[in-house]
């Protein structure tokens, strides 16, 4: 069962300087229980895919096509008031930067027990009974003498645990993780990465990777969607876009340092493009080592080639399969 | 002694001390900013207890000017009478004494009003944005572009005309009905230049995650103004309410020195334009209503800016 299904979604940003296809025609699925991993450069529409899905696209952004389906019923049809309630317990955020992701003026407890008490109706001392249990969740220290102290109390790995929490507080069925790591130290990263994968674990929970860390990817997800300026180019299980990449993603994974090879790092020559004034053809054709003059003119369909892997290229069949 | 000072450090760790805290803590330390908060509260006593301390009763009725004297006029100060009396024979001391109640109704109302405004309109158009936030700043440009000091007076006339009751009894108190015209004329005229202030601290604050993390757990947009955003400028809101009090007692009392007050009440501008062309004799009716307006000023500007430090630490370097 999909239980978010995206259907050709175009967020577009409606800016001084001419309108930013963010999110341009991207359509995919994450099935429930599944840990789904969404990479691509800065800018690439990872984020604002997510954003769309909960309606909270920054101005002057506007969702101006396509679907998005939860358990089979359309988000965007749906009205504020629903929305209220959908956002937080049906999905939920974890943010990249925890260090502002917390109001400074009051203490955990305060505004942890404001969302329960938002979403619930109940007491302030079964609210925070609540917080209490759910930062255990997340292995937070001394969880009762925590929920008295202010956000500055806490040190970036810490804070991340207490919005991990928060996310979690309502039981969403799927939580997205927008780059969780990506302002943490090495170590302190592992350990969220294991939070992640011990709370996904333990509750089935539903959750989508936004990452630029192809490491992490391999690690958590099963299957990963590869963005490249607001276009879908791939999506497949982690051993298929390993190992028949597509042209991008070859070009990203060759990118990544790693510790068993002594070949030099492969830089992706140029710059992503700028959204206002997107390439013609497959987006990626100006970047791309393989390009044949249909890149240059036709944009590639994402197409099905075979167990649950799609690929966006011209050249793909006739780089992996010998045409 | 060591021993005790970790405990002290721990139990704060535990209990997490709020800003506030701190920052009474580090008003506590600013020696100008408890200056001023004693002065207001000397004056505070004294509004308070005017009739007490006040050796003579304010004036009974309506433009009357029967002297509350025994029979000196334009004595220089004695010690009968303090700050001396006028030419008319009123005692300059008391006068001073009973117009500092409205100078501090003047200085709290105008503060309360003109807050309201500036922060609904600097939140409701920071947050909001769009076409509300181009009406409203459009609207406070307005205000900002006309000559308020002269259309203050404009209106102060038209109103100072049409008043016929002097006072309003409200609760057993009587509310002078001209001067509170003279507030809410002041009040609508203050609020724009704060408002911008107010809406450039909001575009900034909203940008913050904690905002996109309330909506994306389902705050509504009122939520997130009142819960997150308020809190965040109160201590710019105090700042310039602090301040807004001085500036409510100077243009108060210009507009009474000027002639255009509430006939009904003898306020410390008033005093001043009453013996104004008295000037070169009976100068001590002159100079002790000054003083009054001038320290109550210095007073409300000595809290501004110690607060203004305790709260906003980071804007003094």
């Amino acid at each position: 069962m999909d239980l978010l299904k995206i259907e050709n979604l175009k967020t577009y940003f409606f800016t001084e300087a001419g309108v930013v296809k963010a999110v341009d025609d991207v359509s995919f699925s994450v099935k429930a229980g599944a840990t789904l991993g969404l990479v691509g450069e800065s800018g690439s529409g990872k984020s604002v895919t997510t954003q769309s899905v909960l309606r909270i696209v920054p101005r002057p952004g506007k969702i101006v096509g396509g679907q998005i389906l939860f358990e089979g019923e359309d988000v965007l049809l749906k009205t504020e008031k629903e929305m209220k309630t959908f956002r937080g317990r049906n999905v939920s955020l974890i943010f990249q930067d925890p260090t502002t992701s917390l109001n400074p003026l009051f203490t955990i407890g305060d505004q942890l027990a404001d969302i329960v008490i938002e979403h619930n109706d109940v007491k302030k001392s079964e609210a925070l009974e609540h917080v209490i249990t759910t930062l255990r969740r997340v292995h937070l220290p001394d969880q009762e003498e925590a929920v008295y102290n202010y956000p500055h109390q806490f040190s970036g790995g810490m804070k991340q645990r207490i919005c991990i929490a928060r996310a979690l507080l309502l039981n969403p069925q799927l939580l997205f993780a927008d780059e969780p790591t990506s302002n943490l130290d090495v170590t302190i990263q592992a350990q969220i990465i294991t939070l992640l994968k011990e709370l996904q674990e333990e509750i089935g929970m539903t959750l989508v990777m936004i990452t630029h860390d192809m490491g992490v990817v391999a690690d958590m997800c099963k299957w990963v969607v590869v963005f490249y300026a607001g276009n879908i180019m791939e999506i497949g299980s982690i051993d298929q876009i390993f190992e028949d990449p597509h042209p991008y993603t070859e070009a990203l994974l060759k990118a990544v340092p790693r510790l068993d090879q002594t070949r030099r790092l492969v830089s992706i020559p140029g710059t992503i493009p700028n959204l206002i004034d997107i390439p013609s053809g497959c987006r990626f054709h100006p970047r791309c080592q393989y390009t044949i003059d249909a890149c240059k003119n036709i944009r590639p369909p994402v197409e099905d080639v075979g167990d649950g892997h799609f690929v966006s290229c011209h050249r793909w069949r006739e780089l992996h399969k010998g045409g | 002694m060591l021993k005790l000072r970790r405990k002290k450090a721990r139990d704060d760790v535990k209990k997490g001390v709020s800003q506030w805290a701190v920052g009474w803590m580090r008003f506590k330390k600013h020696k100008a900013g408890l200056l001023g908060l004693g002065m207001i509260a000397v004056f505070l006593v004294i509004a308070l207890l005017h009739n007490v301390i006040a050796p003579y009763p304010g004036r009974p009725e309506f433009g009357s000017f029967q002297p509350l004297y025994d029979g000196e006029a334009g004595m220089p100060p004695s010690e009968k009478h303090p700050f001396g009396t006028t030419v008319m024979g009123t005692d300059v001391f008391s006068e001073v004494i009973h117009g500092s109640v409205y100078t501090l109704y003047v200085a709290f109302t105008v503060t309360i009003i003109t807050t309201i405004l500036t922060v609904s309109v600097g939140i409701t158009a920071g947050y909001l944005g769009k076409y509300v936030d181009e009406t409203l700043m459009r609207v406070s440009e307005i205000f900002l572009v006309f000559p308020s000091t002269l259309l203050i007076l404009v209106f102060a006339r038209i109103f100072q005309l049409r008043v016929t009751e002097p006072y309003w009894n409200v609760f057993g108190m009587n509310i002078p009905i001209g001067l509170t015209i003279i507030v809410l004329i002041v009040s609508i005229f203050g609020w724009a230049a704060n408002a911008r202030v107010i809406r450039g601290e909001v575009l900034k604050i909203k940008e913050y995650e904690y905002i996109q993390a309330a909506k994306s757990l389902g705050a509504s947009s009122r939520w997130i103004m009142v819960r997150h955003i308020l809190p965040n400028i109160l201590p710019q809101i105090i700042v310039i309410s602090t301040l807004t009090m001085a500036t409510a007692v100077l243009v108060e009392a210009g507009v009474s020195f000027l002639g255009f007050g509430d006939p009904n009440t003898v306020t410390w501008g008033r005093l001043l334009q009453e013996s104004f062309n008295d000037l070169s004799t009976t100068w001590w009716a002159e100079i002790f209503p000054g003083l009054a307006v001038f320290f109550t000023t210095l007073a409300f500007n000595l809290v501004g800016d110690g607060l203004s430090d305790a709260l906003n630490p980071r804007l003094r370097e």
